[in-house]
């Protein structure tokens, strides 16, 4: 007999009694294979006040005149004042259904501004940085259950795990961004800069056809992990990244194209999930924040606080959740970012509590150093 | 950490390792010249004349194949447990060759792998049908890297009775005019007498004319492979019957002796000649020091090759002990294989199995012993610095940055590079926005890429 079956047999014979303690921890494992958990990072540090728009914070034109007048028009409203950028539409179109949760002014609890460390703060979950265990890892872990990366190879937040990996082989590894910053690298080398503007040149050429197929690596990434997950057999828990938002200069346009491909790879996400997005928490992370003031490019530099966003359909969504610490001078964490007011890893815990039924004695495992938030984040 | 000490093991070695610039920095010039000794494989893997067996049963068997009556037969045939497989060539070829890349990779001395790199590229063969595909790997092997600190002329002599050159440059068939076999029609083939006299001595401006070419084609006439089958031995066989039996004159000396030694002793004086001096120092100079190699440090190798009788160690301590050799420009790119190379002993989290070496190497446009002329592969910038390579080889960095499981970019960073990183390079590196990325960024980075 199928461990499924089993259960269903078992439950069946149990309709008359309040669910005791034994069968709801059977019932919890078995239904966990629907309860899906999708875990994004936002690699480079997307700049939250760009994403979440506090409209109705006067300081806000103050501190970023030029990025502010270049979102005029731009934005889909949230409540609280919020607004949405508004390349994100599908993100929007969730946010009116209810499956979209944005939680502002967050932080890891990571205290310098490195993108390195501050990944590794993030996706370890520990106060001291462990590179062979990740928060996720350790979940799936204490939940016997399976985890993909998308990925080359294990990012920390699975390690310690029995993670895999998968990654579509037939795309190029190379982002896109690394041919701008190694333009700026070969400054003083002019053969190599030379070689690379050509290379680039020629592939421009050659991609009336790339330009079609490119329509972004984050949406191919985001149906392979929809491939993997769909249905009960499918994996329960995966990790993606999106790299590309660190955003020191034309932070606008560049932004433009980000939440665009974003946008397009969460909704291919929820397409290919199909049924399985009604029991989706899909988790969405950056290391840190940026600047509360833009910078002299047109972009913004390393900063503190950041947002997490909670989407899917099992998300109780359509509020904007954080405390708002302002954006006036004294507000801002060491005169320059925004400052967090709620711990990332206490919201997340707090996610897994409600969604994966996780009890306070293993969320202790997870994230030794934070404690679940009460709020209800989860239908 | 001296800048000497990044020259050392990136010029001259294959890159650095951890550590390794540190082991070399009390004294960059004495850590190299530890370095030059000869290579010896023990590992048990297969030898020429082991490939030799194979292709005789496999060409005795082809022909049994064929003589076959029926369907059945050949199918009992194929049914055989002494059937020879196919594709054993191509096993023995990229199992030596994906192994000879390992090796480097792990070696304490890498000037010496680099050495060995260096002449199985002058003395190129490439893998281009079912035979040499087998053979072609066996050569560094066998011949040059037991050699690598001797005479010249010893690791030409080792070479031209080798089968794979042999075979490449098609002298196993090769025979006198007026010897037996002439008689009977076999006539003579001045291939490998030709590349011997453009490509591994004199150089192709060394002072040769075509009545030099036929004199040493004569001189070695009847330079043959054995067949395990019939000659009940392997490797190189002097075929008397084949050999030329006249004096022959080789650049206005005349060689009268008899038989092998007639070859050898041409070859001998080859080795020794000033235009061999100047050709092979200046292809040294070329390969680790600058494409412009500068006149001073290339006569002082020269003379000491003319003293010493190209005794390849002096040779090179000559060069090691120049001033020259120690420029700190870094102007040299790396070519496919020392990129790679390179990369791996950087990163020694980085394991790559001997199908993905081989398959970077193809990508990267420079596979093992496929050069495809007998001149080998380009030691020139222009030849592999192209448009599309370099876009190969951003693909390729962010590919095995990809796959780097830990790292810490600034201790690799010292590591590999030392004191030798710009600042520009070092921001540029530390301040990207992710881990995979700064991986990317220091692989292509203009230190990395240039030694």
């Amino acid at each position: 007999m199928q461990r499924r079956d089993f259960i269903k047999t078992l439950s069946a014979g149990l309709t008359l009694f309040s669910v005791p303690a034994m069968s709801a921890g059977l019932a919890n494992s078995s239904t966990l294979k629907n309860k899906k958990v999708i875990w994004l990072v936002l690699r480079g540090a997307v700049d939250t006040l760009h994403t979440l728009v506090p409209s109705f914070d006067e300081n806000l034109k103050i501190l970023r005149p030029k990025l502010v007048e270049g979102l005029q028009g731009k934005l889909n409203p949230l409540e609280k004042g919020f607004s949405l950028h508004g390349r994100l539409s599908f993100c929007h179109e969730l946010y009116l259904k209810k499956q979209f949760l944005p939680i502002v002014a967050v932080g890891s609890g990571y205290g310098a501004r490195s993108h390195f460390d501050g990944q590794d703060y993030l996706e370890s979950g520990l106060n001291q940085i462990d590179h062979d265990s990740g928060w996720l890892g350790r979940a799936i872990k204490l939940k016997q259950q399976q985890g993909v990366a998308i990925a080359r190879s294990l990012p920390i937040s699975m390690r310690g795990s029995t993670g895999e990996t998968w990654y579509p082989s037939r795309l190029k590894d190379a982002d896109d961004d690394i041919y701008s910053s190694l333009m700026k690298l070969y400054k003083d080398d002019a053969l190599l800069h030379s070689r690379l503007s050509e290379g680039l040149a020629t592939e421009e050429k050659v991609g009336g056809m790339m330009a079609e197929h490119k329509k972004g690596k984050f949406i191919e990434l985001a149906q392979s992990c929809a491939t993997l997950m769909k249905g009960n057999e499918g994996t329960p828990c995966a990790m993606l990244e999106m790299g590309g938002w660190d955003t020191h200069n034309n932070q606008l346009s560049r932004l433009d194209r980000q939440f665009k491909e974003l946008d397009k790879g969460l909704q291919t996400l929820h397409d290919g999930l199909g049924d399985d997005w009604q029991n989706t928490l899909l988790i969405i992370a950056s290391e840190f924040g940026r600047t509360a003031r833009e910078n002299g490019t047109g972009g913004t530099d390393h900063g503190t606080g950041s947002a997490l966003m909670l989407a899917g359909g099992a998300v109780a969504g359509g509020k904007v959740l954080g405390q708002w610490p302002g954006l006036k001078d004294e507000e801002l964490f060491e005169n320059r970012d925004l400052k967090p007011t709620t711990n990332t890893f206490s919201w997340i815990s707090a996610a897994l509590n409600q969604h994966w039924s996780m009890p306070v004695s293993e969320l202790a495992q997870i994230f030794p150093d934070h404690k679940p938030y009460k709020t209800q984040l989860i239908v | 950490m001296t800048i000497q000490a990044v020259i050392a093991t990136n010029r001259f070695g294959y890159g650095a390792k951890p550590d390794e610039i540190n082991l070399a920095s009390s004294d960059p010039k004495t850590w190299l010249l530890n370095q030059l000794h000869n290579i010896n494989f023990n590992d048990g893997l297969t030898h020429s004349n082991e490939v030799a067996v194979y292709l005789a049963k496999y060409n005795q068997q082809q022909k049994q194949m064929k003589k076959s009556k029926s369907d059945d037969e050949r199918a009992q045939m194929m049914q055989s447990p002494d059937m020879v497989d196919k594709k054993l060539a191509k096993q023995v070829y990229s199992h030596l060759s994906a192994n000879m890349v390992l090796q480097a990779v792990d070696s304490n001395t890498s000037f010496s792998w680099r050495l060995l790199d260096f002449f199985s590229n002058h003395f190129s063969v490439t893998g281009q049908n079912r035979v040499m595909q087998a053979y072609a790997a066996t050569l560094e092997r066998e011949a040059i890297a037991p050699n690598l600190v001797n005479k010249f002329e010893d690791m030409l002599l080792t070479v031209t009775q080798h089968p794979a050159m042999l075979i490449y440059l098609n002298n196993e068939r090769s025979f006198g005019a007026n010897s037996k076999r002439g008689k009977q029609g076999k006539g003579l083939n001045e291939n490998l007498a030709r590349e011997i006299l453009e490509l591994h001595t004199l150089g192709v401006n060394g002072g040769y004319t075509q009545k030099d070419v036929i004199a040493l084609a004569n001189g070695i006439t009847g330079w043959s492979v054995a067949n395990p089958l019939k000659d009940k031995t392997a490797g190189f066989k002097f075929v008397s019957k084949g050999h030329e039996p006249r004096t022959q004159t080789l650049l206005n000396t005349a060689y009268p002796q008899q038989g092998f030694n007639q070859g050898k002793q041409m070859l001998i004086d080859l080795a020794r000649h000033p235009s061999t001096a100047n050709f092979v120092c200046t292809k040294l100079v070329k390969h680790f020091v600058s494409d412009k190699p500068k006149t001073d440090l290339v006569n002082k190798m020269v003379a000491t090759w003319m003293r010493t009788q190209g005794n390849l160690k002096q040779v090179l301590t000559s060069m090691l002990t120049h001033s020259d050799a120690w420029h700190t420009e870094f102007e040299k790119f790396k070519t496919p294989r020392e990129f790679l190379i390179s990369t791996l002993r950087a990163l020694p989290n980085l394991n790559m199995n001997e199908k993905q070496i081989i398959n970077a190497l193809t990508e990267l446009g420079q596979k093992p012993l496929n050069a495809g002329s007998p001149a080998g592969f380009s030691d020139d910038e222009a030849d592999w610095l192209g448009a599309s390579a370099i876009m190969a080889r951003i693909d390729m960095s962010a590919m095995l940055a990809n796959r780097v499981k830990k790292t810490n970019i600034k201790h690799v960073l010292t590591m590999s590079l030392g004191s030798r990183i710009s600042e520009h390079t070092r921001l540029m590196i530390t301040r990207a926005e992710s881990a995979k990325s700064a991986l990317t960024l220091l692989l292509m980075s203009p230190e990395f890429q240039r030694r």
